[in-house]
């Protein structure tokens, strides 16, 4: 597995669930490599169908929604993840705005740990992102995936192919972990 | 393995292997080798950053700001920066330290995942289900331009309505009504959908809407709870009714409905719909018979009494009042001796009855009999049906003038809701007033400008008013609705444009109820989540960009401070009344109005000055002087449809959430069993209920509670079902309303429907 492309997929994945409109998406989306071809605005309406709204959503972007209550967010989870973001040196300008356990603030501190790792070879926060991946981000993310996956009523081939990618990222995320171990 | 999970827990959650885990990290050049994303690296690290368990509590001070009786004093409880429970003031007499349900499950609600989060544009047409996220600026451009693109091409604003009512009472909130001052002359929708014919009523005999203090209850000798529910929908009332009660007071309940009051009075008397004004007339008519009345009050203090009794002499006969109302002579003449023989007795009318054509003579039957009794100006007794005493503020967030040289209809002008009556000089042009009560029919017929833009605010359209089929032909034209609110309801399903607002939680605000005699203030307790915004600070972003486009074009303040703005409503009218010296002294806990017992004086607001049995002010506006029996709608189809409000809700806010729906899921018809056997009706049968408005599919639940011969259905919306009473309630008015609200009630109560088994 090229690093550059751990690294690049971890990215794009998490500016797809950050973007605020159209056109992030639709960057982030192509940057992913698919040969979907989608207008930004189509890419955008299904994404919010299954993931933002303002309708009920497909599938919530939500750990909490996920490990704690299928209605709420901000929760046990979330301050979880909270503790754990401020022990892992971080801080969050949105604390309070948009829980922690939004998968697009999720993916973006997977990133920044791993790139630590694969980038400047600074090891120390390792055992803690190996902990957010195996005991919170493996525990929610697979059944956020299934759950969206399972929709078919708006079955769309661009969403369907981000949940793959993100399914993979997983697999490989947590594979390697098991083979460097 | 590469982690051991215990290791890792014992860094996050206990203080000291976080510390010098942190010291480590700061050693490790982990910060400065972040990449950076939405996480920043924390360059002002403190080791000492505690841990959740060591994180402590902040309070602060919140109201519930919904449409109900008991407008609850609440303390919040946040725990670095995120609410964790709320309770009720214990500094509150009347909320005693407990919330309802409902109050209780804010904290689901605040962080609900379907709360709206982003703005966003339905870009495949209303209705589509399409939806673009669009940020502020876009939002608020679009909609600065089109309204400037109606004033440039007709000339006026008229072509801007205004929807809001009564989501969020706060004071400011009136804010939204600001907005629409601030720009010109606008169409409003105008009116109340809830007490309109009530207000007039009391306000003809007595000169006010002006109730007793619940709390007296306690010390009252006799209660009649006259179709209202205080069990379900103002249950902090109940302990001063059962306190009265274990005094050994009777406490009756007159419903059509067997409801949770009925099954806590000591008597429950079950009348027809639409006949209770029918029944005051003959109660008073048998303490007057039997001597006794309270001549002395009647003749110090009320106008028209000897036409009154005339009347009753002439017109009443007892036989047919029990006719009517289905209830025992007997009975009626033990229930009107009795509480003429107690003192103090009282009645509290509830708002349903006087959704019918009749409803506001009924109150106004059932104010003359308290009044024949001498219980009103009296400690614990009184007519009571709410009241605006305490509601003095500035409405500084309203009173927004209009741009120079604005240019509005011409045709006379009304009242334009029950509160926040501000006066002004007399102006050369006013808004126009659409009748709330008929919001489908008036935004399809308003001609000579046609509505195009229409806001939505604390309101949701769709479940509230009535006739949904030809309420979604009027959304559909028009060429921008733009629906601020806090779910995905179904009016928000035909909107344009949808805002997300914030919870009182989210904001400053200050709080007073059409009921208790409390002051509450609302403080921000936490930050806006998302995107979302006060109203205030939409309507502030709203007059920047006017005023970028077109300088002058609206005058609200283009930055605003919910707190200073609450600061704003304040004054020393309101300081004199609760005796505090500053709005500051509310964040010790609310305050109580100094005790007044309305009437006392014996002083009425009345043309006459006192309490008026024959009103000429009624005689011109409604056609009757006297409270006189009015009959109710005729029945147009085979069975009566009432739909009250359920205990799992208010009006249409609670119900979507989790714990409602644990107890609630889904909406059902209750049928009496005699007409659902006549139907081949089982309990869980899908039945369809119709009529010449529309048809509802929906589970039957069968129960003597109801009468034979009339369905109940709550008036709810539900997450996710297209269930909607209003599919079956057309926009036929009450008899009053329009003296003092702006339009007349509506008569929802006397829907008529059909039904059959599927």
């Amino acid at each position: 597995m090229q690093t550059t492309s751990r690294l690049n997929d971890v990215k794009h994945l998490r500016d797809i669930f950050n973007a605020q409109n159209s056109k992030a998406l639709k960057k982030a989306f192509d940057a992913l490599g698919s040969s979907i071809t989608i207008s930004e605005e189509d890419l955008e309406v299904a994404f919010n169908r299954y993931f933002v709204g303002p309708m009920e959503p497909v599938a919530d972007p939500f750990a909490s929604v996920y490990l704690d209550n299928p209605d709420v967010v901000m929760s046990q989870s979330t301050l979880q993840v909270r503790e754990l973001y401020e022990t892992m040196g971080f801080t969050y300008p949105l604390k309070n705005v948009i829980p922690e356990d939004h998968l697009g603030v999720e993916l973006d501190a997977y990133y920044q740990l791993l790139y630590l790792e694969e980038k400047k070879n600074i090891t120390y926060l390792s055992e803690l992102r190996h902990y957010f991946l195996h005991e919170h981000m493996n525990l929610w993310v697979p059944r956020f995936i299934e759950r969206a996956l399972s929709e078919s009523e708006h079955d769309s081939k661009a969403i369907t192919f981000i949940l793959l990618q993100l399914k993979s990222l997983l697999i490989r995320e947590t594979t390697i972990q098991g083979v460097t171990a | 393995m590469s982690y051991s999970k215990e290791n890792v827990e014992s860094i996050v959650n206990n203080g000291l292997s976080r510390r010098s885990f942190l010291k480590g990290l700061a050693a490790s050049g982990v910060l400065s080798s972040f990449p950076g994303g939405i996480l920043q690296a924390n360059e002002d690290l403190n080791t000492k950053i505690p841990y959740l368990g060591e994180k402590s509590y902040q309070t602060f001070r919140n109201a519930c700001p919904r449409n109900c009786y008991d407008t609850c004093s609440i303390k919040t409880y946040v725990k670095d920066g995120v609410m964790q429970f709320i309770e009720g003031a214990q500094e509150s007499t009347y909320t005693r330290g407990g919330c309802c349900v409902k109050g209780n499950s804010y904290v689901k609600r605040v962080y609900s995942a379907r709360r709206l989060k982003y703005p966003m544009m339905q870009v495949g047409g209303k209705g589509s289900g399409n939806w673009k996220r669009i940020s502020w600026d876009n939002a608020i451009d679009i909609i600065a331009k089109k309204l400037l693109e109606i004033k440039k091409e007709d000339g006026t604003l008229l072509g801007a309505a205004l929807t809001k009512y009564s989501g969020n009472f706060g004071i400011t909130h009136y804010g939204i009504e600001g907005m629409f001052n601030s720009i010109g002359y606008t169409t409003r929708l105008a009116g109340t959908p809830c007490w309109p014919a009530g207000i007039d009523a009391q306000n003809l005999d007595m000169g006010d809407m002006w109730c007793n203090d619940p709390e007296e209850m306690k010390d009252s000798k006799f209660i009649i709870l006259w179709g209202v529910n205080p069990a379900a929908n103002s249950i902090h009332s109940m302990k001063y009714i059962y306190e009265a009660k274990k005094k050994g007071a009777k406490v009756v309940v007159i419903d059509p409905v067997f409801t949770e009051a009925a099954s806590k009075a000591s008597q429950y008397i079950q009348i027809k719909a639409g006949t209770d004004g029918l029944l005051a007339l003959g109660m008073a008519k048998i303490i007057i018979e039997a001597g006794l009345h309270d001549q002395k009050w009647l003749d110090a203090n009320s106008k028209g009494y000897k036409e009154y009794k005339a009347y009753l002499d002439k017109e009443i006969k007892l036989d047919n009042v029990s006719k009517i109302t289905g209830i025992p002579l007997a009975m009626i003449k033990e229930l009107a001796l009795s509480f003429a023989k107690a003192k103090p007795a009282t009645i509290w009318m509830g708002y349903g009855m006087q959704r019918h054509t009749n409803g506001g003579s009924m109150i106004r039957a059932i104010d003359a009999f308290v009044a024949v009794s001498g219980n009103i100006g009296k400690y614990a007794g009184g007519a009571r049906y709410g009241h605006l005493s305490t509601w003095g503020f500035n409405y500084a967030a309203l009173s927004q003038p209009k741009p120079e040289g604005s240019v509005g209809y011409s045709g006379p002008e009304g009242a334009k809701g029950e509160f926040a009556q501000v006066g002004g000089a007399k102006a050369a042009y006013t808004d126009r007033f659409l009748n709330i009560n008929k919001t489908a029919r008036e935004l399809l017929n308003a001609k000579e400008p046609k509505v195009r833009l229409l806001w939505v605010a604390c309101k949701n359209v769709f479940a509230q008013d009535f006739d949904r089929n030809q309420l979604i032909r009027a959304f559909q034209q028009l060429d921008l609705v733009v629906v601020a609110d806090q779910f995905f309801n179904e009016t928000a399903k035909w909107a344009d444009i949808v805002l997300p607002v914030a919870t009182q939680f989210e904001e400053y605000d200050v709080n007073v109820s059409y009921w208790h005699y409390w002051l509450t203030l609302n403080e921000q307790a936490i930050k806006p989540l998302f995107e979302v915004k006060s109203d205030l600070e939409i309507a502030a972003m709203l007059s920047k960009r006017m005023n970028q486009l077109q300088a002058g074009s609206c005058t609200f303040p283009q930055s605003v401070d919910t707190k200073a703005m609450m600061v704003k409503e304040f004054n020393p009218g309101i300081y004199e009344q609760f005796g505090i010296k500053s709005w500051e002294e509310l964040k010790n806990g609310p305050v109580k109005a100094k005790a007044v017992i309305p009437y006392a004086d014996g002083k009425f607001k009345t043309p006459s000055g006192k309490f008026e049995f024959y009103s000429d002010k009624a005689l011109e506006l409604f056609g009757s002087a006297l409270p006189a029996y009015l009959e109710v709608r005729k029945p147009y189809d085979k069975f009566r449809m009432t739909s009250p409000h359920s205990r799992w809700s208010l009006h249409s806010q609670f119900q979507n959430l989790e714990w409602m729906e644990d107890v609630h899921p889904e909406p059902y018809v209750y049928i009496n069993p005699d007409d659902a056997e006549a139907k081949m009706v089982k309990e869980g049968d899908t039945v369809a209920v119709f009529n010449k408005q529309g048809l509802l599919r929906v589970k039957a639940k069968l129960t003597d509670n109801v009468q034979a011969g009339t369905l109940l259905m709550y008036e709810q919306w539900y997450n996710n079902n297209i269930y909607n009473v209003n599919e079956l309630v057309d926009d036929t008015s009450s008899d009053m309303g329009a003296f003092k609200t702006g339009a007349p009630g509506v008569a929802l109560h006397d829907t008529f429907v059909n039904f059959r088994k599927l």
